[in-house]
């Protein structure tokens, strides 16, 4: 896979995770109610986890998703590395939320687990870049 | 040379770093989630004087605080034995009452609900027997201000007493023997909160005094985190 394509698979990712942390920030915000099929992310919007030092975890959500857009506008070496590293430490740091959620929340968040999955599908495409 | 941002040497870079990130934001969340633990009761000896003060003149109809063409409602749902809306009474009440309640811009509706324990029902029921006599806000701030550890004990038939005794005009063998009578009230304000997907408290409701009530998810127990929702209450009217 050209630089290119890989550069479009991260860009779109990080895209659609900017709408998802988007959408939750202005929920938490607006105090309106999330749509949510499992029930459970007022719970996990609520609970002690949801925040860290104050911000919001959706907030780095969203500060996480547009820099890692930034990343795939730019093809110099520190940008892929960066894009790399972000998608990585953004997997790790997702297993940890999907951890707590499962095992302390006792409730799940649709709309995060979304997050998770487009985390997960980004990592191959920015450690890919890593390679050439 | 090769770069660092190159080849072999720049994933395991950003590898490196991805753990550092990754490890610090856990580190972060594992370190602040103890920060909305339950607040310690706060000790306060009986003393209806601030209470007295804060709410001394507004008009009290029931279960509202305030003038009732006031052109906002604040729907309150508390639980009597609940430590954040202890917290909440505590930082949030006087203010909103000085800056809204008293200006006749606001008015604050208490839905009590019971799901802590048996005492949160007997008070909650005090609470309301006292309202038939327009002083069920005094009650409750009273409540808030004493409260102890949930289900310890406190919010017993004697503090109940304590307090209704230090609020001034208030005939407290009424208010026990109506007791039994609120039945349809506990019931109203639980289906009111069922119907609005409240389980949790303080939880809160802003709207125009007689229209469609809006839920506002609040970020910290101080009056700052609901003034956004009621002055946009207000300035649609």
């Amino acid at each position: 896979m050209s630089d290119r394509t890989l550069r479009f698979c991260v860009g779109a990712l990080a895209s659609a995770g900017l709408l998802v942390a988007g959408y939750l920030t202005y929920a938490r915000y607006s105090g309106t109610t999330i749509t949510c099929s499992t029930g459970g992310c007022e719970t996990v919007q609520e609970s002690s986890y949801a925040t860290l030092g104050g911000v919001p975890v959706p907030v780095l959500g969203l500060l996480g998703y547009a820099a890692l857009l930034t990343t795939a506008f730019f093809v110099q070496d520190v940008a892929r590395a960066a894009g790399a590293a972000l998608a990585l430490g953004a997997f790790v740091f997702s297993a940890y939320l999907l951890y707590v959620q499962l095992a302390l929340i006792d409730a799940v968040c649709d709309w995060c687990v979304v997050s998770d999955a487009i985390v997960t599908a980004v990592v191959p495409f920015a450690v890919l870049r890593l390679r050439r | 040379m090769q770069s660092w941002f190159r080849g072999p040497r720049a994933v395991a870079l950003a590898g490196i770093v991805a753990m550092v990130l990754a490890g610090g934001l856990v580190a972060a969340s594992l370190a602040t989630r103890d920060d909305e633990a339950p607040p310690e009761p706060i000790p306060v000896a009986l003393d209806s004087s601030e209470t007295t003060r804060l709410l001394d003149g507004i008009p009290q109809k029931g279960t509202v605080l305030g003038r009732p063409d006031a052109p906002v409602t604040l729907v309150e749902y508390g639980d009597l034995q609940c430590p954040y809306c202890a917290a909440w009474t505590h930082e949030a009440f006087p203010p909103l009452v000085r800056d809204y309640v008293r200006k006749g811009k606001l008015r604050i509706e208490f839905r009590g609900l019971t799901f802590i324990g048996p005492d949160s029902d007997s008070g909650l029921r005090a609470a309301l027997a006292a309202g038939e006599q327009g002083k069920l806000w005094h009650v409750v701030d009273l409540l808030y201000h004493n409260q102890g550890h949930e289900n310890s004990g406190w919010l017993s038939d004697d503090t109940l007493r304590q307090v209704g005794t230090s609020v001034e005009g208030l005939d407290v063998e009424r208010m026990f023997a109506r007791r039994d009578a609120m039945t349809e009230h506990v019931d109203a304000a639980q289906a009111a909160a069922n119907a609005s997907g409240i389980d949790g408290t303080p939880a809160f409701e802003v709207g125009p005094t007689g229209g469609p009530l809006t839920r506002v998810q609040i970020s910290s127990l101080d009056a700052d985190a609901l003034r956004p929702a009621i002055e946009s209450a207000l300035a649609r009217r």
